[in-house]
């Protein structure tokens, strides 16, 4: 993460933290809050990195000098990340007590040190009581950072002394960017965030077997629908149903068909950004050709009658026969 | 000492060097009073070696102190190591030290490649061990000669030994934890103090006047390990230089590193009566052991307090404890001067700053029963004790 995606993804925040970092006017705590996955931690981090860097340019922190590299490693002396233990209900008293102790201490280094707490409504109000008085009286030179995604669960005298930076949720684009840096597999991010819209929904999504086959599966039945009707018909009851044995997933599945009718319009419409099945391309255009936008609004409204057949608990699989049926009809 | 062939052409060499075991074993074993395995910092799990011209430093630190030794090549006509190719390593400390103990030869010879794997090699012994990243260790302050004053060591323990005692022990005011030094004028005076009680000392040094005027907050746990890593060669100067963000203690090869407390020390010279209503001079022991056995009882109170009542040139301490009874002892001051007085006070505090002292007599300075008690030996004006007596009624 550098400045540059950080004004993308979070254009007030960004705005706010390079403004006071270039005037030298950062206040003593901010309050990072906002949902998962919306860049909290990484921008702790960009900020944190950019005061110690000792190359820092426009873009952001260096990365390769050596504070960059021990502030991602944990070792520079003067950065104090503390989290709550993986699973554990609160931030440890034995990590408070460091917390407190390295307030009161100056820094190993330099004149300047930085404190992040990540997950901060994991502090029991007795340490959120002892860092108050750290937030109202700081040292020089020290710099706070809270991270939570439960503002609410903070206590209002920590969340007025605290400069609070809301982040918003990214959008669809820009999670799938970010997941993208994640390295998770190319073909599955734009549908898994068209489902979710949500980075750690769609993270949790891309890392299922199940959702890797449901995808490969839909993409196979429409392909048995270009063919024959009755080929598609067999798919159904040979590999699709058993698979999506439920209403939920075949929710998941009814989906997965929308979108590749949508991106067909898309298409049509010269809409490219807006493509899930970019791995695709080829077959959508080849269908394209003799498919018209007009059919595929009808194939998408087809679809969308089928899923209210679904959540008035209509069995799945006989909504998908009877969609497929009609389907095949629109061809 | 035999020269080793490189092993790895795979990887560049780094560092190569030849130690004498039992100098490398002492050096591992005094950096590792320095480390904490409970560090939050990764890098800080392990020891640092540095080869360099001269000799073999070794570092350890838990970030709030650090210890260095130095192995110089030659001491004394005699050799301790080979430094064949200059170079630093981060090694898996407690691994590293007891490994090193375990070692049958004379001679250690260590060599690193550049991807941090260190192989270990004495007698017919040979371990490879996995490094990190030398560039990760913390930086220790660089350190400018000209501002170093020296103490004599003895001296030097003296002066932690009777004013760390008063350091604060609850985090509610970090910088009362530490021990106030100020360096002003060739004089240093270092005071503690946790708002029940203080403990205050001056001592001249040498090259101070050079040194200017500093003022920083040492933590007391920090002095407290210097004390223990201070050997008893009692004479010998320590050296000490004040940093912004640390304080160097360095004697022979050891240095020793302390972080500092951040924050404002208050000033202690306004709770300090400068006024007496009352002198009394008491032999240092028996008055530390007339308290010790009114303490008997007192400690089974919830407070541990005992009543001094001086009058008509007699002294009076006593105490008592509501379920077991009473108890009262009667010394003879050496000199007495001022008002007849009654107050009340903490055994443990006034046991705890006699027995700081090596004076055969006290004299203890009153102002009255609320104010605070003034203890210094007599013959040394430099040391003040004091301590806020307690209401009882
Ligand atoms: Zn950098």
């Amino acid at each position: 993460m550098d400045w540059q995606q950080l004004s993308k993804e979070q254009q007030t925040v960004a705005k706010v933290l390079r403004h006071a970092i270039d005037r030298k006017e950062l206040a003593h705590a901010y309050l990072l809050e906002g949902p998962a996955g919306t860049g909290k931690h990484e921008t702790a981090m960009l900020v944190t990195q950019t005061l110690f860097c000792e190359q820092p340019t426009d873009l952001g922190p260096c990365l390769t000098c050596r504070n960059c590299r021990r502030i991602a490693s944990g070792n520079h002396p003067d950065v104090i990340w503390v989290a709550p233990e993986e699973g554990a209900a609160s931030i440890k008293k034995e990590q408070i007590a460091y917390l407190m102790k390295e307030f009161a201490y100056r820094g190993v280094e330099s004149g300047r040190k930085v404190f992040i707490i990540e997950q901060a409504e994991k502090m029991t109000a007795q340490a959120e009581n002892s860092l108050l008085k750290f937030i109202e009286e700081p040292h020089s030179g020290t710099l706070a950072l809270l991270i939570t995604e439960q503002i609410h669960q903070l206590l209002d005298t920590i969340i007025s002394r605290c400069q609070v930076l809301a982040f918003v949720p990214l959008s669809d684009h820009a999670i799938s960017r970010r997941m993208d840096e994640q390295g998770l597999p190319k073909p599955l991010l734009k549908p898994a965030v068209a489902l979710t819209h949500d980075y750690e929904e769609a993270v949790r999504l891309c890392k299922e077997e199940w959702f890797a086959e449901a995808r490969s599966q839909v993409l196979q039945l429409l392909k048995g629908l270009c063919e024959s009707l009755e080929a598609a018909q067999l798919y159904i009851y040979e590999k699709f149903a058993p698979n999506f044995d439920d209403n939920q997933k075949m929710t998941v599945g009814l989906d997965l068909m929308l979108y590749w009718y949508r991106d067909l319009l898309s298409l049509h419409l010269n809409r490219r950004e807006e493509i899930v099945y970019e791995d695709q391309m080829d077959r959508l255009k080849e269908q394209m050709l003799s498919f018209s936008s007009n059919q595929a609004v009808q194939a998408m409204s087809l679809i969308l009658d089928a899923r209210k057949q679904l959540d008035a608990h209509v069995n799945g699989v006989s909504v998908m026969e009877r969609l497929v049926i009609r389907l095949g009809g629109t061809r | 000492m035999q020269e080793l062939q490189d092993s790895n052409p795979n990887a560049a060499l780094a560092m190569k060097c030849t130690v004498q075991k039992d100098k490398l074993a002492d050096a591992v074993n005094r950096v590792m009073k320095a480390i904490s395995s409970k560090t939050t910092i990764p890098i800080l799990t392990g020891v640092k070696i540095t080869s360099g011209r001269d000799g073999i430093t070794l570092t350890g630190s838990n970030s709030d102190i650090s210890i260095q030794t130095f192995i110089p090549l030659e001491e004394d006509g005699n050799e301790n190591a080979v430094v064949h190719t200059p170079g630093q390593i981060v090694l898996p400390s407690r691994l590293f030290s007891e490994l090193v103990r375990k070692l049958q030869d004379e001679d250690v010879h260590i060599e690193v490649d550049s991807r941090f794997i260190a192989k270990i090699t004495s007698g017919a012994t040979e371990f490879s061990l996995n490094g990190l990243d030398p560039e990760e260790y913390p930086n220790l302050p660089i350190i400018n000669g000209s501002d170093a004053f020296r103490i004599r060591k003895d001296l030097l323990k003296d002066m932690i030994k009777q004013t760390v005692y008063a350091v604060s022990v609850t985090e509610t005011r970090p910088v009362l934890t530490g021990v106030k030094w100020m360096i002003n004028d060739g004089k240093l005076s270092c005071v503690a103090t946790d708002s029940h009680r203080l403990a205050q000392r001056s001592v001249s040094v040498e090259n101070g006047e050079d040194s200017g005027t500093h003022t920083l907050v040492i933590p007391g746990s920090s002095l407290n390990e210097l004390s223990k890593i201070l050997d008893d060669d009692d004479e010998q100067l320590v050296d000490i230089i004040m940093t912004t963000n640390q304080i160097l203690f360095k004697s022979n090869n050891v240095q020793f590193y302390s972080r500092l407390l951040d924050g404002n020390y208050p000033d202690t010279s306004r709770l300090i009566p400068t006024e007496s209503k009352t002198t009394i001079d008491l032999g240092t022991k028996d008055l530390y052991r007339a308290i010790e056995r009114a303490s008997l009882l007192a400690k089974e109170e919830r407070n541990n307090v005992v009543k001094l009542r001086a009058e008509g040139n007699q002294v009076e301490i006593s105490s008592q404890s509501l379920e077991l009874g009473r108890v009262f002892e009667t010394l003879v001051p050496e000199h007495f001067e001022g008002d007849p007085l009654r107050i009340s006070f903490s055994a443990k505090f006034m046991m705890d700053a006699l027995g700081k002292l090596d004076a055969q007599s006290v004299r203890i300075h009153f102002v009255g029963p609320m104010r605070p008690i003034i203890i210094r030996p007599i013959g040394d004006e430099n040391i003040l004790m004091l301590i806020l007596p307690i209401r009882t009624f």
